[in-house]
């Protein structure tokens, strides 16, 4: 949904990539300082009793004294950097590249420019010389990690503009200084097309527009948008939003023996979906997510929740290979889920510490390793959708995890029998500890045969076959109160992988439990999972898990932290989850705030919407984004609130047409002197397009579908979602990949889009079912021609297309003209 | 460090722009341009002089033995059955004693360069050739060495190479995708991937088991109606878009989906033609061989002949060269068609005048163990293995580096993945600590912070 002109936003955030600075502080910034703080502070820092050769480079005055600026050829810091000087040479590890040396030969001779305070960066911490960019105390006073507060709406001189809100009046008051108007209010028809198409994720049906037009009171748009808020479609549109920010997906990027699709993950989409319908406070929303198995009096419903861990990317961990590879791979996967949590809720790139201290937001290596702690120790298991008391729980899930990687490992005896020095033993050894395992499951969870029954393939032998236990099949029927879950749908033409969804009352969740590798047998690997036990972290040096270095707390990061940053309970997931609202409410509600702005308007007040740092955009309106974000909290984090307080703006129902002085003033609309048209993302176009043959299946939640099949008419958002394959009209429209986090959606446009709307099977099955649903009462062609266009366009045909149409049938079909009016740009297209 | 879209790069993007090939005049009727001349597209760093356009990778999924194609090792007869110490790194399984190669191995070309009796038709255009036999890789495994050999990482984040080079250096014909990855089904995952890279530098993976273009691009052809009607249809549908396009005022959006329609509209018939090998003459149909390996090197060459930049060719049938055991007999099968495809690649490319600007790059994820598994196989082997490079103005006719002894771990001038991709990018003009991309608050690399140009080879 990113405002469609890439270039123009890409350019624009070239062009002030360090919030405003000059150009030659840019390229100290760019060129000079990444430089340093990579391959010189570590030895000459200010925060050092006594820095090597009592040299500080992170003040302007400690790199001054060595650099005679305007002459390059007499600078010491270039001969030494050059290995020319006779005594020193640095930095010791080599000399760095050219393309470097020139840099800095460049910098020098203009005069080397240096925007860095006098004084040492903080005169204080002791811990500045963790932070390579911003540092802790200048990190602090970044803007968008201050409180949030409502700010003065600006004053306007009222001829500027209509206010129907206060975010009119900062939207105005921009406009106002650039001497550009606002556009028009949009037409009734755009207006009730846009609120269907943003709200509920599909245009308006005739009757639907026909039942707006002809309501004329005052607040027939306000109730409009209630109405629609109100639907379960709207949970399925927002709910999708929210699914690329938790990159959603039912599978892995490689789907092996140990890494199988995730079957119960279509159970966290509905949760998503239902929870957005229900306006959960946004706080609560994320929490739940995060640590629901931790929070006092959460309803069995609400974990799943959990999916946001439980159906998280992870890779293949071969338990053949050494311990380092096993162990580097478990903190790929934390990576990931630092990643999803750091940019998706709080705007920040943490795992950029993953190696080595932020080389320009305020954040080290340390407190990534604290964050990396919070995933070490917290593992995937299958929970039950019924009521389990919590101790046979853990230990079902605990069994799960161990009869899995044991079952795993007997299959590979049996499969590649090659890969062991002595089969037998191990076959021995491993069969003694699955049977171990089966007698304390079936003592363990005796009260629950069902959940016995899960675990049953893992000590029964296997026929020769892939290495991977299926999902558990648990021929068990729903607990009491539990929804019924339509079946599965058949397995369609796209492969077996990521096909493996099942409707067994389980859902894919964490739990308590650090995990480590078990290095003791030296030709096998084995995974340990300590219930209740918590994992401190040590830093990887350069990130290489072969190297570990100081072990670091499980916590918060220091920048963003209010007081002692460490956690104390368990993995700590839940205070990390408590402490995003609270030690850093301002930014997570600026975050979302800006997220659906975004979503309303196809580009956000802050154009990178995953990165609110230094390498990030600013604001284009900070005081609204401040405002919306304060009043955002104060009506109790609600989404709906803030979607009517968006749409009722203005702002958001000016029409979106070209106009000259705009395009000329501010073509990329950063004042917003317009609605930005946008295309139908990929989810909204193919329902838009089945509600327009009138056959969209509005049936709600369940286990996925193939959106490859082109007989398969629910919506979008019901399709399988892969992270190895993605469907035809995923991949034509920018579907995001799920494999990580995606902050907006990419808008292109390319001939394989046209090719599958002008001979795919699912347009033709679409243009047949549209003329059905349209003419089955009515007789002349002039009729027909009508009853499909308000079928397929929701409107009349004028008197001219109408006679066009009848030309065209002259020679071609009804159903070819459908197929025309479906593929037509107004279809697509959202003015 | 300005990067900006040409505009109609941006109407008409790259991934999955499919569309007609080589034909200056369709182009210029459609865009109202000319054929353009490479562009950088995303590439700010210095210009490095540009030797080659074109990239064919090759890609022998599962791990082919070098052992037995390209670095012989007479040490394994000697100490046959034995473990001396220097064998004794940890691979995925389990592993026995060395085990020699029973294929004879003969110099070839004016470097003398040994290859072994399995490639003929290889060791016949050695001369264009330059062996590598000491890659080595980061993990044992298939998936993740899969990943690093195409993106220099294990993460599923990271891009392909394809897409890197896509992305650099912009694409020479916009009605065709820039980036294909070939294979007997339609290849994915790190082969084809964009990653943190915009959607259209995702690569575009067709599956060539059967060589008719209809069963390679889904939806080419309309199955319900002929060529005439579908232009009457297309005159309708224009004439209500610029309908629509007037009353709502210029928009870059809606006036690309125009153009976009019409090269939709005639691409059906020229990519009906480009994607159809069976319209190269026999000689040369037979030169490459009746396999899909054969149909992907040819179409390859086609592709590239029409301004694709990047095509990866997966030789087909999943994991093939993934021999734990039974190796003898397995290469003996399975090196022909690929020795024959392989080389007439190169040979075509040099009769057509396209090698010098062409990369065609050969190998796999890994190589294989010097010592046995199962008594007639070879485990995975990060370690030390071959590789080769042909044409794009690399030497040719030369082997670089070696592996110890018995040939397990690369020891003379050592050329990691990630130095093969700075020199790939380097080749094709971009200095590969420059080409970045700034995502998740940092600017990455292909080459991550590793990859040094291996010069020697460079011509």
């Amino acid at each position: 949904m990113r405002h469609w002109l890439p270039g123009l936003v890409i350019a624009a955030s070239i062009a002030s990539p360090l919030h405003a600075q000059t150009p030659d502080a840019t390229f100290f910034e760019t060129k000079i300082r990444p430089v340093l703080a990579t391959n010189c502070y570590g030895c000459h820092n200010s925060a050092m009793a006594a820095p090597k050769g009592n040299l500080v480079l992170d003040t302007r005055e400690g790199l001054r004294s060595k650099l005679e600026s305007g002459k390059p050829d007499e600078s010491r810091l270039l001969k030494v950097l050059s290995f020319t000087d006779p005594v020193v040479q640095m930095p010791p590890k080599g000399k760095l590249a050219d393309s470097i040396l020139a840099d800095f030969r460049q910098w020098i001779a203009a005069g080397a420019i240096d925007p860095r305070g006098a004084a040492p960066a903080t005169a204080v911490a002791s811990s500045a010389s963790q932070y390579k960019g911003l540092s802790l105390d200048e990190g602090r006073k970044w803007w968008a990690f201050q409180p949030v507060a409502t700010k003065p709406a600006p004053n306007v001189a009222a001829a500027h503009g209509p206010r129907n809100n206060k975010v009119d009046s900062f939207i105005l008051a921009k406009l106002a200084d650039r001497k550009l108007a606002p556009s028009p209010k949009a037409d009734k028809r755009t207006l009730v097309t846009r609120a269907y198409a943003d709200l509920v994720g599909y245009k308006p049906t005739f009757g639907e527009v026909q039942a707006f037009l002809a309501d004329q009171k005052l607040d027939a748009y306000a109730r409009l948008v209630d109405r629609l808020m109100a639907s379960p479609q709207y949970g399925e549109r927002w709910g999708r939003r929210w699914m690329d920010v938790v990159r959603y997906a039912e599978d892995n990027p490689t789907s092996e023996a140990t890494n199988p699709p995730y079957p119960f993950a279509w159970r966290y989409r509905d949760w998503i979906v239902e929870a957005i319908n229900a306006d959960m406070p946004y706080d609560r929303f994320v929490k739940l997510q995060l640590a629901a198995d931790l929070m006092p009096n959460t309803k069995r419903s609400d974990m799943r929740a959990l999916g946001y861990l439980g159906a998280a990317p992870v890779y293949h961990h071969d338990l053949r290979l050494s311990g380092d590879v096993i162990g580097g791979f478990m903190t790929d996967d934390w990576d990931e889920r630092i990643d999803a949590v750091s940019r998706g809720l709080l705007g920040v790139s943490i795992s950029c510490a993953r190696c080595h201290d932020h080389k320009f937001d305020p954040f080290s290596q340390k407190d990534y390793t604290a964050l990396m702690g919070v995933f070490a120790s917290t593992t995937r298991a299958e929970r039950p959708m019924f009521a389990v008391d919590s101790k046979t729980e853990q230990s079902y899930m605990l069994l799960q995890r161990k009869l899995f990687d044991l079952s795993y490992s007997a299959n590979l005896l049996v499969n590649e029998t090659s890969t062991f020095t002595n089969p037998s033993e191990k076959s021995v050894k491993w069969k003694s500890v699955i049977d171990v395992l089966k007698a304390q499951a079936n003592a363990a969870l005796a009260k629950y045969p069902q959940l016995v029954a899960t675990l049953e393939l893992y000590w029964t032998p296997r026929a020769r076959g892939g290495a991977a236990p299926p999902p558990p099949p648990a021929p068990v029927r729903l607990a009491a109160g539990a929804k019924p879950a339509p079946a599965a749908p058949p397995a369609a033409g796209r492969g077996g992988r990521g096909n493996a969804s099942s409707t067994d009352p389980y859902m894919n969740a964490v739990f308590e439990a650090a995990r480590d590798v078990d290095v003791s047998d030296l030709t096998y690997t084995f995974i340990t999972y300590k219930p209740g036990e918590t994992r401190d972290m040590p830093v990887f040096r350069a990130g290489n898990y072969a190297s570990p270095g100081a072990i670091v707390p499980r916590g918060f990061p220091a920048v963003l932290a209010k007081g002692d940053t460490n956690f104390r309970q368990g993995s700590g997931r839940r205070e990390l989850a408590d402490r995003i609202f609270t030690d850093s409410k301002g930014l997570a509600a600026r975050v979302i705030v800006n997220r659906v702005w975004a979503w309303h308007f196809g580009q956000g007040l802050v154009t990178t919407p995953s990165d609110f740092g230094t390498q990030g955009e600013k604001a284009s309106h900070p005081e609204l984004l401040d405002d919306l974000a304060a009043r955002f909290i104060a009506n109790r984090w609600s989404l709906k609130w803030l979607n009517r307080e968006i749409m009722l703006s203005a702002t958001y129902q000016q029409a979106s047409r070209p106009r000259a002085d705009g395009m000329v003033a501010d073509q990329a609309n950063a004042l917003l002197w317009r609605q930005n048209p946008q295309r139908l993302d990929s989810e909204a176009y193919r329902d838009t397009l089945v509600r327009a043959a009138g056959i969209l299946d509005l049936q709600v939640g369940g286990a996925p579908g193939d959106l490859d099949d082109s007989t398969y008419f629910r919506r979008a958002i019901y399709g399988r979602v892969s992270r190895a394959r993605s469907s035809q009209m995923q991949t034509l429209f920018d579907f995001p990949a799920p494999t990580q986090t995606a902050p907006n959606r990419d808008v292109t446009t390319s001939t394989l889009q046209q090719v599958f709307l002008m001979n795919s099977e699912f347009v033709q099955n679409l243009s047949a079912a549209a003329v059905k649903t349209a003419t089955a009462k009515v007789t002349s062609q002039p009729q027909q021609v009508v009853a499909l266009y308000r079928q397929v366009l929701a409107r009349n045909p004028t008197a001219a297309e109408t006679e066009a149409a009848l030309t065209y049938l002259q020679k071609g079909t009804l159903v070819r003209f459908a197929q025309i009016l479906l593929s037509t740009n107004e279809e697509i297209f959202l003015p | 460090m300005s990067i900006r879209l040409s505009r109609r790069h941006m109407i008409e993007s790259i991934g999955g722009g499919l569309g007609a090939v080589g034909l200056a005049g369709l182009w210029s009727d459609v865009f109202g341009a000319e054929p353009g001349a490479a562009n950088l597209a995303h590439y700010a760093g210095p210009k490095l002089p540009a030797k080659a356009k074109h990239v064919i990778m090759l890609y022998l999924n599962g791990g082919p033995s070098q052992l037995d194609m390209f670095d012989p090792k007479p040490a394994l007869f000697k100490y046959a059955g034995q473990r001396p110490n220097a064998v004794d790194l940890r691979t995925e399984r389990t592993t026995g004693g060395l085990m020699p190669s029973p294929f004879e191995f003969k110099r070839y070309g004016r470097g003398g360069i040994e290859v072994s009796e399995l490639l003929p038709q290889l060791a016949s255009v050695i001369d264009e050739i330059t062996v590598i036999r000491s890659m080595y890789t980061f993990n044992p495994t298939h998936t993740p060495g899969r990943a690093i050999l195409h993106t220099g990482s294990v993460l599923a984040t990271r891009p392909s190479i394809g897409s890197w080079v896509t992305y650099g250096l912009g694409t020479e014909n916009q009605n065709l995708p820039s980036f294909v990855a070939l294979g007997s089904a339609p290849p994915g995952g790190p082969q084809t991937r964009a990653g943190f890279l915009p959607a259209e530098f995702q690569g575009v993976g067709f599956g060539v088991a059967d060589p008719d273009p209809e069963r390679i691009i889904p939806n080419l052809r309309n199955k319900l109606i002929d060529p005439a009607s579908q232009r009457i249809d297309m005159d309708a549908l224009l004439a209500l878009n610029q309908a629509q396009e007037k009353s709502f005022g210029h928009d870059q959006f809606l006036e690309g989906r125009i153009k976009s329609m019409e090269t939709a509209y005639r691409m059906q018939f020229e990519a009906l033609d480009l994607f159809d090998i069976r319209k190269e003459p026999q000689n040369i149909r037979d030169e490459y061989g009746p396999t899909a390996f054969g149909t992907g090197c040819l179409l390859a060459r086609r592709l590239v002949e029409a301004g694709v930049r990047y095509v990866n060719v997966e030789y087909p049938g999943g994991q093939a060269w993934d021999d734990h055991s039974n190796l003898n007999n397995n290469l003996r099968k399975r090196c022909p068609d690929m020795d024959q495809a392989a080389a007439a690649l190169i040979r075509d490319l040099k009769r057509r005048g396209k090698l010098d600007e062409t990369i065609v790059v050969w190998g796999g994820e890994f190589g294989r163990t010097p010592v046995s598994e199962s008594g007639s196989g070879r485990d995975h082997n990060p370690y030390g293995y071959t590789m080769f490079v042909a044409g794009g103005g690399f030497k040719g006719g030369m082997a670089y580096g070696a592996t110890d002894e018995f040939g397990f771990k690369a020891e003379q001038n050592r050329v990691s993945v990630h130095d093969l991709h700075a020199t790939l990018l380097g080749q094709l003009g971009m200095d590969h600590t420059k080409l970045t991309y700034r995502y998740a608050g940092r600017d990455f690399r292909l080459t991550d912070v590793h990859g040094e140009i291996v010069r020697d080879i460079l011509a």
